[in-house]
């Protein structure tokens, strides 16, 4: 039977460019200020913040360089790939010559633009992705040529549609039994058919000695990550938040420069651990940050007031896909023939994501294990679950994590927010109690 | 000794002044406009029934929503921290305080030293705090005082949807029209608030003895209403409204202390 839907209907409704450009310019405006006043508070909050910071600090400005440079790459024939979710295998795109960012996004005045599309109630990181998309507001986003969208939770498979109105769409479906028979040569067979379409975009094809270079360049990076998450395990040498941004901007970063600029911060950082020379006060409550993706900039309230509050918090690790997880686990070849390439990035993809999108005869227990595994080695005080509205798979994951911590008497608070600024004094009340009750505890 | 406690609500400012851990004198204002000045207003009101001056004070303690607006605080404390030493000093048995005020609904866990060991909000709903039943009250044109007595004479509640306070008012305004008798439609709001504050409860856990106070401790309607969907009983200081500037004044009191 034929189609009874008019070929082209869209999601998105057309607006005016003048709308658009008018828009767009404010929220890029207000964007531009509030990274520069985390940036300020960042460096207020850290007196002797290292030089080697600065770097990151350039490269944060989602407008600033690295657009730039992306920008002239892709007019020198290189091809932009972008990606919803870090399910998708980063190593194929670099082995490509192309370029991975991530479109996720971390606007709050673009989620306002989303309410246009869809209702309140829907996770404002997919209503501020389509709304950044409605005014043209992420570099990224713009420049991509195609969009790897791994179908991980109800809302980036309806924003793979939104999406669709604007940009060619690459499909990953995930299996989300991780212990079901059929699940590693399923996701294995999504990875092939993604390395097709890299290949054929860029047409450069992605040979054994490419692919090895590329998971060479991942696993170098991921040794830079665990570098500095060492340097967190301590008495703190680096804030929370500045880690955190660190981390984060290898979403949009050149991987390799990345890497460098990673380890002369950690050349730096481990001269201080020797000379004691801390970032914060060493006895304010560490803290673990679980839940929904924090991205920058707008995200950025809740380490805000963790590290701002009286008394005082240091987030030492966090348990999120916009943070720690994104360079957690290497990829790992025994041989490095393109068949076990494939699987073993297949395994570090699917494997050892604690999403909560996955399950198991036992549930997403990696994600329970991950959790106390880094409680330990972090000495964490409290857990901060954060969770934005409509992220229905991590609020519905709370309860069973609550209990597991409840018996390591490891204290938890579910701190529940929306895209907005509106609610930062309620939450500095509560975050503050939170670290209260910490401190308290340190005390006994 | 003498210590003082400012809790500055969102309707009211209260302060409480202790001699050695006794109350001697108490005092309220509507914060209004000017919250700063009505703790400093409050404050002095204390002071002259207290027979003292701003000297005579070691430590002053703030708390409340609007904390930072205390004039003349030497610390603060959270509200839940300020609930849990309240919930504590009012009964060595407490183990869970719930407040409930003007804007919100909290419940905190403590133990026998009035320590808190967790706590949980609803600050994003009038719908189970205490202008839920001002807003009520206008609606079935009722002195709010007289909210609580009316609800006990209902024989029957119709639900009602108070997932918020909008809501709600179109929900009653219906049962106005349907005839509905006032006292059944004021339990019924009672019944729902409760239900609110009792899932908030229940999702903290239930420990023995649940503490209640909050200006809407006063309310007997309320009281009523919580003690069925909780289903245990429910002990509530002579002056909940004063627990948190209670809980502040004994915070200040320790620092105090601490300073010698």
């Amino acid at each position: 039977m034929a189609s009874e839907i008019e070929t082209g209907t869209k999601y998105i409704p057309e607006m005016s460019e003048k709308e658009v450009a008018e828009l767009g310019g404010s929220i890029k405006a207000s964007s531009l200020k509030v990274i520069e006043d985390n940036i300020q508070r960042m460096k207020k909050a850290w007196k002797n913040r290292p030089e080697a910071m600065e770097y990151f600090d350039e490269i944060s400005n989602l407008f600033g360089r690295r657009e730039k440079e992306i920008r002239e790459q892709k007019e020198a024939g290189k091809k932009v790939i972008g990606y919803s979710c870090i399910f998708a295998p980063i190593e194929l795109i670099l082995a490509a010559d192309a370029i991975p960012v991530r479109i996720g996004s971390g606007w709050y005045d673009t989620a306002k633009l989303g309410d246009r599309i869809m209702p309140v109630e829907i996770c404002p990181v997919i209503r501020s992705t389509v709304g950044a998309k409605m005014v043209s507001l992420s570099p990224f986003l713009e420049l991509s040529d195609a969009i790897v969208m791994p179908l991980t939770c109800d809302g980036r498979t309806k924003l793979s549609e939104m999406l669709s109105d604007f940009k060619p769409i690459w499909h990953m479906n995930p299996p989300r039994v991780k212990d079901d028979p059929h699940t590693a040569g399923m996701w294995k067979e999504e990875i092939q058919v993604v390395k097709d379409r890299i290949e054929k975009l860029t047409g450069n094809k992605i040979s054994r000695q490419k692919l090895r270079e590329a998971i060479e360049t991942m696993q170098q990076a991921t040794k830079a990550f665990r570098r500095l998450q060492d340097l967190r395990k301590g008495d703190p040498v680096i804030n929370g938040r500045d880690a955190m941004l660190v981390n984060q901007t290898i979403l949009w970063d050149d991987v390799k420069r990345w890497t460098q600029k990673v380890n002369e911060l950690c050349d730096e950082l481990e001269k201080r651990v020797e000379q004691k020379e801390y970032s914060s006060y060493p006895d304010s409550a560490r803290v673990m940050i679980t839940g929904t993706p924090m991205l920058w900039p707008d995200s950025w309230k809740v380490p805000n007031l963790i590290e701002e509050s009286n008394p005082q918090g240091i987030v030492v690790v966090d348990e999120q896909c916009s943070g720690d997880r994104i360079l957690y686990d290497p990829v790992g070849v025994d041989e490095w023939t393109m068949s076990d390439m494939l699987t073993a990035i297949g395994e570090r993809y699917l494997m050892a994501c604690t999403c909560p999108c996955f399950t198991s005869e036992h549930g997403n227990e990696d994600r329970i294990n991950w959790i106390i595994d880094r409680i330990k080695e972090y000495k964490v005080d409290g857990v901060i679950y954060y969770v934005v509205r409509g992220c229905i798979l991590y609020a519905m994951e709370y309860a069973r994590i609550k209990r597991v911590l409840d018996k390591m008497n490891v204290p938890v608070y579910y701190l529940d927010t929306e895209y907005t600024r509106e609610d930062v004094g309620q939450m500095k009340t509560r975050v503050e109690a939170f670290l209260e009750m910490l401190e308290a505890r340190m005390d006994i | 000794m003498l210590s003082a406690g400012i809790d500055m609500g969102t309707q009211r400012v209260k302060v409480v002044i202790l001699k050695d851990k006794e109350i001697i004198a108490r005092s309220q204002q509507f914060s209004g406009f000017e919250p700063t000045k009505a703790a400093e207003q409050s404050l002095q009101e204390a002071l002259q029934n207290a027979k003292l001056s701003r000297q005579d004070i070691q430590h002053i303690t703030a708390t409340g929503a609007g904390v930072n607006m205390a004039p003349f605080a030497d610390s603060t404390i959270s509200m839940m921290g300020a609930d849990a030493k309240a919930g504590a000093y009012f009964f060595p048995s407490a183990r869970t305080v719930i407040d409930i005020g003007a804007e919100d609904a909290r419940a905190v866990k403590c133990d026998e030293n009035g320590v808190m060991v967790d706590f949980i909000v609803n600050a994003r709903c009038a719908a189970g705090a205490g202008t839920f039943i001002e807003a009520m009250a206008r609606a079935l044109e009722v002195e709010l005082e007289d909210m609580g007595s009316l609800s006990l004479k209902a024989e029957k509640a119709s639900p009602i949807n108070a997932s918020c306070v909008i809501f709600a008012e179109s929900d009653v305004v219906s049962l106005i029209h349907k005839e509905e008798p006032k006292s059944e439609i004021a339990r019924a709001i009672f019944d729902a608030m409760a239900e609110r504050v009792s899932s908030m409860v229940l999702r903290l856990g239930i420990n023995k003895d649940i503490i209640l106070v909050g200006g809407v401790a006063k309310d007997i309607g309320f009281v009523d209403s919580l003690k069925r969907r909780l289903g245990t009983e429910i002990l509530i200081p002579e002056e909940p409204l004063y627990a948190g500037a209670v809980g502040a004044a004994l915070i200040a009191a320790r620092k105090a202390a601490r300073r010698r």
